[in-house]
C-alpha cells in the first residue's frame, strides 16, 4: 500500500518528537537544569551538539525535554478533548430529542469563538498550571470532536444495521459499547492526528507569551522567549525550538492532507504529465482521410478522419478512440451510438478542444475546410460556438448556477451584443426553443427552472452563435421521458429550419431511430456499423447492432422472450485492446471466429458482400465484421431463411 | 422592496449572535466568581489597600455587591455594561472602556492590514495553483501554503527580525514610526491565514474548472479568460466564504502574539498583560471585545454568502 507507505513518511517528524520526549530521561544527554555559567552561549560543538543557552544549560537536552512537556500537554488535552467529545456528540446523536438539541447548540456556541483567546482568559483567571492550562485549552477542544462523532453516529443511527440490531433484541448497552462508540470515535481519532498540530502551536504560543508552562521546566515557546536578546548573537538558541514546533505542526498538517483531500490532489498531479496539452497532427494513423464519403450529397461541414484519442486515467494512459471517421452534411441528422465508455463524447469533444489538457487528439478534423486537429486555441475558440455549438448531457451541470440564464445566452451570442439589443436577440432565442415566457425567464436562474426548460436554455445558447453544427451530447437522457421526445423534435426540427448538420450523441437507439437520418455504431472506442437509420433498424449486421436492437423491450411482447442482454466481459470498457489488434467485441460475440481475434477489422461496405445491391444493403451500409458479412451475403440468396 | 424573509434571517443571526454574547460574557464571569484568588476576597483586599482591617474588606465586599449572587453581580456587570462602563482596570485604575477605545483603531488597523494582505496573497497563490496546474509551480505554492501554515506565529516573528532587522538593519523591530514598520507585523500575522486560504482556493477553484458548466462555456467560443473569470471563479470564490471569514478570525488570536512580539500597543498586547496580571474585570472585556469582533466577522460572511448565491436567496414568485 503506497498510500500508507507515505502516511508513516509523512508522521516521521511527529513521531520522533515525541518518543524523544517520552524517553527523555534516557535520550536527553544532559539535565535540562543544570547551569554553567562557566559555558554559557557556546556555540554548537563536540560536546554540545545544539550549544549552550545563557545559564550555560545543554540546548540539546532542553529541545528534548521540552519536547516531553509539549507532547505531555498535548497528549493530556487531546484525550480530555477526545473522550469528552466523543462521549456528548455520541450520546447527542443516540439519544437524539432535546439532549441532541443541546449538545448541537453548545457545539456550535464552543466552535464560535476563538479558542487561544479563551484560553488565555481561563489561564488569567485560574493562574498559571499545567493543570490549568490543560482545562483552558480542552474547555474548547473538545466541540469540535462532538461535532464529528455527532455526525458519524446519526448516519450509523439511520442505517439498516442499527435497525437490525434492535430488531434482534441487543442490550442498549451492548449496541453503545460494541457499535456506537466505536462508530463515533473512528473519524474522530483521523481528526485527532491533524489536530495534534494546533494544540502544538497553541500550547508553545501560550508558554512564548509567559503562560502554562512555567520555567525552569523546558518548553520550545519558552525557550524562544528566553532566546530574544541573542536574536543576533546565537542563532543556536532560537532556531532549533522554532524547527521542533514547525517540524511537529507541519508533520500534522500533512497528514491531513494526507487524509482529507489527498485524492483530489492526486487527480491534480494527473494533469501535469509531459506535453500532455499538445494535439499533434496524425502521423500516418491508417486510413486516409481523401476517402470518398460513404454517402452521397452536398459537401460534409464537419468531417473526422482517423481521429484516435488517448485520455489520462486513475489507472493510467488509456486509448479511448482507436481512430474513427464520420462526417456530417447541412440539414442531416448523424446519430453516435454506444454504450457509456464506447468513445461517443470524446469523438466529437475531442476536434473541438473540449477534453481535458492532458487528453491526446491525433487524425484529422476539418470543419468547412478548417483543420481543427493541432490548430491553435484561437481558431477552435472561433469554431467553437459560431461554427459548431454543443448540447450537453446534463442541463443543471452545463449551466453556472450564479448567473441567470439570459447572462448565459448573451455571451454565446454571435456577432457579440451588448446591452437592450443583446436582450431582445436573447429574447427572440429563448422563443424560438419554446420557452412560454421569454421575458420572465431571461432574468431566471437555472435552480428556478424544470430539466426540460434548462435544456431549451442550453439550446438557445447554441443556436446563439449562428453555428452550422450542433452537437447534442446524450440531449435528453437526464430528462423526464416526456420531456424527451419534445427536446428530441425541436433538435430535429430547428436541424431542418436552419439547415445546420445536427451529431447527436446518445446510448439508445430507440431514441435516435425517430430523428436520425444516419446512425453510426460504436463500441469499444470504434465505429462497428454505419447505414441509413432505416437499413439499420431493418437488417442490422454487426452482432453487437443487433443485440442493441433486441435489448429494446417491445410492449405486447411475452416477458423473457426477444429481449436479449449482452454477456458482461473483460472488454466491456474502452481502449482495452483485444489480442493483436482483433475484433474488441470479440469477448461478449456469438459469431465469433478465429479470424476475429487477429488483425484489424475495418468498416467495409456491406454491399461489396453483394455487389448487386439487393435486400436494402447499399453502398451507404458499413459494417467492421467480416463474419456478419458473410452471413448477410447468405441470407440474400436464401431469402426465406433471414433471421 | 422590502423583503421580509430576509430581514427575519437577519434577526435571528443577531439574536443568535446576542445569545452566544451573553453565554459566553456569563460564563467567563462565573468562573472568575467561583476562583478563588480572583474572587472577592482578594478584589476587596486590594481594594482596600494593604493592613486594612476585615471589617473594612467586608464593607468594600458588599459596595461591590461582591457578596449577591453570580447572577445578580452579572446582571450588575451587563447593564453597566451595556451603558459603556466596564468597570475599572485593577492593573492601572484607569476605566476599562476608555483603555480599550484607545488601543483598539490600532489593533485594527493592524488586523486590516494583515486581512488585505492574506486576502490577496492566499487568493492569488491559490488561483495561480488552480490555473497553472503544470509544471513545479502548484507543487511549490502548496508546500508554500503548508510550511505557512505550520510555522508558529511568534517563531516567524522572531526570524524575520533576525533577518531583517538584526542581519540587514531593513526594518525596525518594533514601534509604529510609520509604513516601514507595519510591514514584518502585518506580514507575519497574515502568512498562516494565507497559507490556509490559499489551500482552500486551489482546490476549490480545479475543482470548479472541471465543471461542466466550464466546459460548457468554453464550448460557447467565449473569450479565453471567461470561463475561469466569470464561471469558475465565483463558483469556488462562494466555497471558500466559509473558511476565508474563519482565517481573517485567527488574525485575532494571532495579533495576540504579534502586538506582544513588535510592542505594537493594540488590545491583543493590552489583554496579555491582563491575562498576566490577573486583572479579572479587563479579562471579561477583553474577552468581550474579542468575541464580538469575531461574531461580527462570521455573521457578517454567512450574510454575504446568503446574498450573494441565488440558489440561497429567495425565489421570487413571478
Amino acid at each position: 500500500m503506497r498510500g500508507n507507505v507515505r502516511l508513516v513518511v509523512l508522521a516521521l517528524p511527529l513521531v520522533t518528537i515525541s518518543l524523544a520526549g517520552l524517553l527523555a530521561p534516557w535520550v536527553a544527554p544532559q539535565s535540562p537544569t543544570s547551569t554553567d555559567l562557566s559555558a554559557s552561549l557556546l556555540p554548537p560543538s563536540g560536546g554540545h551538539w545544539l550549544g549552550t543557552d545563557q545559564l550555560g544549560r545543554d540546548q540539546l537536552s532542553r529541545i528534548i525535554w521540552a519536547a516531553r512537556t509539549s507532547m505531555t500537554v498535548t497528549a493530556a488535552v487531546m484525550v480530555v478533548s477526545f473522550v469528552v467529545g466523543v462521549t456528548v456528540g455520541a450520546l447527542g446523536a443516540y439519544l437524539g430529542g432535546v439532549v441532541d438539541r443541546v449538545v448541537t447548540w453548545v457545539v456550535e456556541l464552543a466552535l464560535s469563538v476563538p479558542s487561544m483567546l479563551l484560553a488565555l482568559a481561563v489561564l488569567g483567571i485560574r493562574g498559571n498550571s499545567a493543570p490549568n492550562l490543560i482545562l483552558a485549552l480542552s474547555v474548547v477542544g473538545w466541540a469540535a470532536y462532538a461535532r464529528i462523532a455527532r455526525g458519524a453516529v446519526l448516519g450509523y443511527r439511520g442505517s439498516p444495521a442499527a435497525d437490525a440490531l434492535v430488531g434482534l433484541g441487543a442490550h442498549p448497552i451492548r449496541i453503545v459499547a460494541v457499535h456506537v462508540v466505536p462508530t463515533a470515535a473512528r473519524p474522530a481519532a483521523v481528526f485527532a492526528s491533524t489536530d495534534v498540530g494546533v494544540v502544538v502551536l497553541t500550547v508553545a504560543g501560550l508558554s512564548f507569551l509567559g503562560l502554562g508552562i512555567s520555567p525552569p521546566t523546558p518548553e520550545w515557546g519558552q525557550m524562544l522567549v528566553e532566546s530574544r536578546p541573542y536574536l543576533d548573537s546565537a542563532w543556536w538558541l532560537w532556531l532549533p525550538p522554532g524547527l521542533a514546533v514547525t517540524a511537529v505542526a507541519l508533520s500534522s498538517n500533512l497528514i491531513g492532507e494526507h487524509l482529507g483531500i489527498a485524492p483530489e490532489l492526486r487527480r491534480w498531479r494527473l494533469r501535469r504529465m509531459p506535453d500532455a496539452s499538445r494535439r499533434t497532427v496524425a502521423r500516418g494513423v491508417g486510413r486516409d482521410a481523401e476517402q470518398p464519403g460513404p454517402s452521397a450529397g452536398p459537401e460534409p461541414l464537419l468531417r473526422v478522419s482517423g481521429l484516435r484519442v488517448d485520455l489520462d486515467t486513475p489507472a493510467g494512459r488509456v486509448t479511448a478512440l482507436h481512430g474513427v471517421d464520420y462526417a456530417v452534411r447541412p440539414g442531416e441528422v448523424l446519430a453516435l451510438v454506444g454504450e457509456s465508455g464506447s468513445g461517443k463524447t470524446v469523438s466529437v469533444m475531442g476536434p473541438l478542444g473540449l477534453l481535458d489538457a492532458s487528453a491526446r487528439v491525433t487524425g484529422r478534423a476539418s470543419y468547412q475546410g478548417t483543420e481543427l486537429i493541432g490548430a491553435p486555441e484561437e481558431t477552435l475558440r472561433q469554431v467553437r460556438g459560431a461554427g459548431v455549438a454543443v448540447v450537453f448531457q446534463d442541463p443543471y451541470a452545463a449551466l453556472n448556477p450564479l448567473r441567470t440564464v439570459g447572462s448565459v445566452v448573451a455571451e454565446a451570442l454571435r456577432p457579440p451584443a451588448r446591452g437592450d439589443a443583446a436582450r431582445e436577440r436573447v429574447k427572440e432565442l429563448l422563443e424560438a426553443v419554446g420557452l412560454p415566457r421569454p421575458d420572465v425567464t431571461i432574468d431566471q436562474y437555472p435552480h428556478e427552472l424544470s430539466g426540460g426548460m434548462r435544456q431549451r436554455v442550453l439550446i438557445a445558447a447554441a443556436l446563439a452563435g449562428e453555428p452550422t453544427v450542433l452537437i447534442a451530447d446524450e440531449p435528453t437522457s437526464s430528462l423526464d421521458v416526456t420531456v424527451q421526445s419534445e427536446i428530441l423534435d425541436l433538435l430535429r426540427d430547428l436541424g431542418r429550419r436552419r439547415d445546420m448538420a445536427v451529431v447527436l450523441i446518445s446510448h439508445d437507439l430507440a431514441v435516435v431511430a425517430d430523428v436520425a437520418d444516419r446512425v453510426l455504431v460504436m463500441y469499444a472506442g470504434r465505429a462497428v456499423e454505419e447505414a441509413p437509420t432505416g437499413a439499420l433498424i431493418s437488417s442490422p449486421l454487426h452482432p453487437y447492432t443487433r443485440a442493441l436492437i433486441d435489448a429494446v423491450p417491445v410492449v405486447g411482447r411475452p416477458t423473457g422472450t426477444r429481449f436479449a442482454t449482452l454477456p458482461e466481459s473483460d472488454h466491456v470498457s474502452a481502449g482495452r485492446e483485444p489480442v493483436d489488434g482483433g475484433c474488441s467485441f470479440a469477448g461478449r460475440c456469438v459469431l465469433r471466429e478465429e479470424t476475429c481475434l487477429t488483425g484489424a477489422i475495418p468498416l467495409s461496405p456491406a454491399a461489396a458482400a453483394h455487389p448487386d445491391g439487393v435486400g436494402g444493403l447499399t453502398g451507404a451500409h458499413q459494417v467492421a465484421c467480416p463474419p456478419a458479412l458473410v452471413r448477410a451475403h447468405h441470407r440474400q440468396h436464401e431469402p426465406e431463411a433471414a433471421r | 422592496m422590502v423583503d421580509g424573509r430576509r430581514q427575519r434571517a437577519l434577526t435571528g443571526h443577531v439574536l443568535s449572535a446576542v445569545v452566544v454574547l451573553l453565554v459566553l460574557t456569563f460564563g467567563t464571569f462565573s468562573l472568575i466568581r467561583v476562583t478563588p484568588g480572583s474572587t472577592a476576597a482578594s478584589i476587596a483586599v486590594r481594594q482596600a489597600g494593604p493592613g486594612a482591617s476585615q471589617e473594612q474588606i467586608e464593607r468594600i465586599r458588599h459596595e461591590l455587591k461582591l457578596d449577591e449572587s453570580v447572577v445578580t453581580q452579572y446582571g450588575v456587570w451587563l447593564t453597566r455594561a451595556l451603558r459603556g462602563d466596564l468597570g475599572r482596570s485593577e492593573r492601572s485604575g484607569r476605566p476599562i472602556a476608555a483603555e480599550i477605545g484607545e488601543k483598539l483603531p490600532r489593533t485594527v488597523f493592524l488586523g486590516l492590514g494583515s486581512a488585505l494582505l492574506a486576502l490577496v496573497m492566499g487568493f492569488g497563490a491559490g488561483i495561480v495553483a488552480a490555473v497553472v496546474r503544470r509544471g513545479p509551480l502548484p507543487g511549490v505554492l502548496r508546500a508554500v501554503a503548508l510550511v505557512g501554515v505550520s510555522v508558529p506565529t511568534f517563531w516567524m516573528s522572531f526570524v524575520v527580525i533576525a533577518v531583517f532587522s538584526e542581519r540587514l538593519s531593513l526594518l525596525p523591530t518594533s514601534g509604529q514610526s510609520g509604513p516601514v514598520s507595519w510591514i514584518m507585523p502585518w506580514l507575519v500575522l497574515a502568512i498562516p491565514a494565507a497559507g490556509t486560504i490559499s489551500r482552500v482556493v486551489a482546490v476549490s477553484l480545479s475543482e470548479a474548472l472541471r465543471q461542466q458548466y466550464v466546459t460548457a462555456a468554453r464550448a460557447r467560443g467565449v473569450a479565453a479568460w471567461s470561463p475561469t473569470v466569470r464561471d469558475a471563479l465565483p463558483n469556488a470564490v462562494g466555497a471558500t466564504l466559509n473558511v476565508t471569514a474563519l482565517q481573517l478570525g485567527t488574525l485575532l488570536t494571532g495579533s495576540v502574539v504579534v502586538e506582544t512580539v513588535f510592542g505594537w500597543p493594540g488590545v491583543g498586547a493590552w489583554f496579555v498583560d491582563s491575562v498576566t496580571f490577573r486583572d479579572s474585570g479587563a479579562i471579561l472585556a477583553g474577552v468581550l471585545v474579542f468575541a464580538v469582533a469575531f461574531i461580527l466577522l462570521t455573521r457578517t460572511i454567512d450574510v454575504v454568502q446568503t446574498a450573494a448565491d441565488p440558489r440561497l436567496r429567495r425565489t421570487e414568485v413571478r
